[in-house]
Parts: structure tokens; C-alpha cells; sequence
């Protein structure tokens, strides 16, 4: 456990005695990671300014009954999950004509025409921006949240050997995307 | 037997480096990636992989820029719904230390700065629990009371994640403020006379630090 992780629980605590200094605090560590988790589940950052906003606002509703048996961090991701599920499941069909569908790849370069125009870490970029949204989401929270395997199962929900098998399939889709593309990484 | 544990060695370790390189592996998952990058010629050649994996993800991250005002927004929902924040009583510390910071000779662009900010980062943000002290606040322990701090204010543009980032890693809270004006008070962990020195020539060379003004300092020997 870092000092940085009992600061968040220390707030924690504070936000449930009805510090509204502490949530704020809270929020500026953290909003900018829930935003863009959201971002990157929804494709739309519209939900994501909304749902964000609704996580910290759950956050100053639950503190009291927040255990402290997750990182703050975890918690809050897993708020912000349930939140976007939930969300998506009600905007669907608004949502995925306009901006999620802006947000698909289009699919008229090959990966191979794709690495014409760009390096390899642009592919790649590409490439995990490109990945199903089962496959990105344990790449974003590994990679990007540092989030360990059994936190991620936390967040998502899902048992751990969920975890490795959706990192096993993400990475093993990143180096097939490569391998098309001229980049052969020698696994898979 | 699970899809896991059909996976060979190395797609075990394979699925395992994106842990390894976060930080979060332990026990016999983390001994047994070592030992694989101790033994395995591949294994380096992967991990470098996992790298460009890790620098892909945190771009395509890091791309997506929260609202500048998501903070203010916040803050407005919030007191929609626990109730309307208390505005601040006046005192005589802030009024000299906002003599001093307005003594500061940047003339009309740093106004005019100040007023941005203040419309668009933090006008919103008064301290809903101070009890006759502006920048406390409410629940603060002692020792916040008496840490060394420094008064700062940051550039219009300031991004959050940048300013969060940099107090995060050199161990600085902000323990109050801001005022309507956008003025800060930070804590600083400040040893002696010389950290403190030192912390705030770090804090004023930041490109998101629009001024910063010493305020109490930690005693020597004290």
C-alpha cells in the first residue's frame, strides 16, 4: 500500500464526516483517469463528462459505507463501469449512430496500408484503440490505470482467470494486428 | 481445465508482462516472470514489446482531454446536492497576503489571467466549512494548520492532471483555497528554511505556475 493510497482512504473519511473540500480533492486526483476510462467504453465524451461527474457525486453519497477493502482508485473505476453499462444499455441505439460510429475504424485501410502512413507505435496505438471493447477496457486498466489482475476483476466484475484470458486474447490480437502490418514480434 | 491454464509457458508469461510492467505482480506470478527474463533470450524481446504496448495504450489514454471546467462543474453539483457552500468571512491574513500577491509586478496580463481563471476554473470553489479563516479546510487536522505553505495560482490553461501530477510526486497538498480569485494555499513538506526555499523555486518554474508567494515558513530547529 503506497502513501499515496492511504491519503485517498485518509479523504476518504473525510468525505463521509461531510467534507466537501475532501471529495474535491478527490476529484481533481482522479476525474481526469475516470473521465477518459469512460471515454474509452462509451466512445463518447459527452457520457463520459456526465457519468464522470455522477461517480464522484456516488463517491459523496457512499463514503460512509466505503470498506477500504479496494484501492480508491479501484472503487471508483468499478462506479464508473456499473455507471457507463448502465448507461449504455438506456442511450444505445442514440448514441451508436452518430459518435460510437464515428469512433469505429471504418476498415478502408488494411493495416498494412495503415503502416504506410504511420510508425509503429501510431500502429500500435491504432491497433489497441481498434481491439473489441472486452479486450481494450483489460489493456486500458493494466496498461494505463495500472490496475493488478485481481483489481481488474473487481472493476469488471469478472474472475480473475477471466482477466488473464481477455489480456491473453488482447495481446495476442495487438501482435497478429502488427504481424499483418510488417511488424512480426514473434509472438503470437 | 480453464482457457488459462491450457496456455502454454510462454503465453502465460506473455499474458503476465502487462502486470509485470505495471508493478502489480507478486508472489509466484512475479518470481516466475523473472525467472523467464533471467533465462529466456525471448523474453526481453517481449517485454520491449509490451513497452511499445504500454506507451500505445497511455496515448491513446491520454489523448482524451477531460473538460477544462469538469472541477466546477463538480463543485456546483455537489452543492446541488449536500446544500450551497457557505461563502468565506473575511481576514485580515488573506487581505495582506493578497496586498502582497497583487504587489507583484505583471501588471494587466496577470489580471486579466486572474479574472479567467476565476470565470472558468474555480469561481465556484469557496471553502463550505471555514470557521472565520478563508483557506482551512473544514476537517483539517492540526498539523495541516500548521504546515509551511506557499500561495500559488496557475495559469488559465493549467490542465488538472498536470498540476495533480506534480503536487502528487513531490508530496504537496493543497490544504485550502481557492479564493475567488484562484489563490491556492499549499502545503509543503518542507524540512527547513532550504526545502522550503528549494520547493518553491520548483513550484515557480512549473509552465502551469502563474505566481507563487511565500507564506509561513517551517522553523529551523524548531
Amino acid at each position: 500500500m503506497t502513501a499515496a493510497t492511504e491519503t485517498d482512504r485518509a479523504l476518504v473519511d473525510r468525505v463521509a464526516k461531510g467534507d466537501r473540500a475532501a471529495v474535491r480533492l478527490l476529484f481533481m486526483r482522479h476525474h481526469a483517469r475516470v473521465y477518459r476510462f469512460v471515454a474509452r467504453q462509451t466512445g463518447s465524451e459527452m457520457m463520459a463528462d456526465d457519468i464522470a461527474n455522477e461517480v464522484f457525486l456516488e463517491l459523496w453519497r457512499q463514503a460512509p459505507g466505503f470498506e477500504g477493502r479496494s484501492e480508491v482508485s479501484t472503487w471508483l473505476l468499478g462506479i464508473a463501469r456499473f455507471k457507463a453499462l448502465s448507461l449504455l444499455r438506456k442511450k444505445k441505439e442514440d448514441w451508436i449512430d452518430d459518435e460510437a460510429a464515428a469512433a469505429v475504424p471504418d476498415g478502408a485501410d488494411t493495416p498494412e496500408v495503415v503502416t504506410m502512413k504511420e510508425d509503429k507505435a501510431a500502429a500500435l496505438r491504432r491497433f489497441v484503440d481498434a481491439l473489441p471493447e472486452e479486450h481494450r477496457v483489460v489493456i486500458d486498466l493494466a496498461y494505463y490505470h495500472g490496475q493488478s489482475v485481481s483489481e481488474i476483476g473487481e472493476v469488471l466484475d469478472i474472475p480473475v482467470a477471466t482477466v488473464k484470458t481477455r489480456m491473453f486474447y488482447a495481446r495476442k490480437k495487438l501482435g497478429e494486428a502488427l504481424k499483418a502490418a510488417g511488424y512480426d514480434r514473434g509472438w503470437p | 481445465m480453464s482457457a488459462a491454464e491450457k496456455m502454454s509457458r510462454r503465453d502465460q508469461m506473455e499474458t503476465l508482462l502487462p502486470f509485470y510492467l505495471n508493478g502489480s505482480l507478486e508472489g509466484s506470478d512475479l518470481e516466475a516472470i523473472e525467472e523467464w527474463l533471467a533465462s529466456d533470450p525471448a523474453a526481453l524481446a517481449a517485454l520491449g514489446e509490451a513497452e511499445a504496448e504500454f506507451s500505445g495504450a497511455t496515448a491513446a489514454n491520454e489523448a482524451i482531454r477531460p473538460p477544462a471546467d469538469a472541477l466546477s462543474r463538480f463543485a456546483k453539483a455537489l452543492d446541488a446536492e449536500a446544500g450551497p457552500a457557505r461563502k468565506p468571512a473575511g481576514s485580515s491574513w488573506l487581505a495582506q497576503a493578497w496586498g502582497r500577491f497583487m504587489a507583484v509586478p505583471v501588471g494587466v496580463a496577470w489580471a486579466a489571467a486572474a479574472v479567467l481563471l476565476a470565470l472558468v476554473m474555480v469561481q465556484s470553489f469557496v471553502e463550505p466549512g471555514g470557521k472565520g479563516n478563508d483557506f482551512e479546510i473544514a476537517g483539517a487536522e492540526d498539523d495541516l494548520a500548521k504546515m509551511p505553505f506557499a500561495l500559488v495560482k496557475f495559469k488559465p490553461d493549467a490542465r488538472m492532471s498536470d498540476i495533480s501530477g506534480f503536487l502528487g510526486s513531490n508530496g504537496l497538498k493543497i490544504i485550502g483555497g481557492p479564493t475567488a480569485d484562484g489563490v491556492f494555499r499549499l502545503g509543503m513538506p518542507a524540512a527547513n528554511a532550504a526545502d522550503y526555499t528549494k520547493q518553491i523555486g520548483l513550484i515557480a518554474a512549473q509552465p502551469f505556475t502563474e505566481t507563487v508567494i511565500e507564506g509561513r515558513k517551517p522553523v529551523d530547529g524548531g
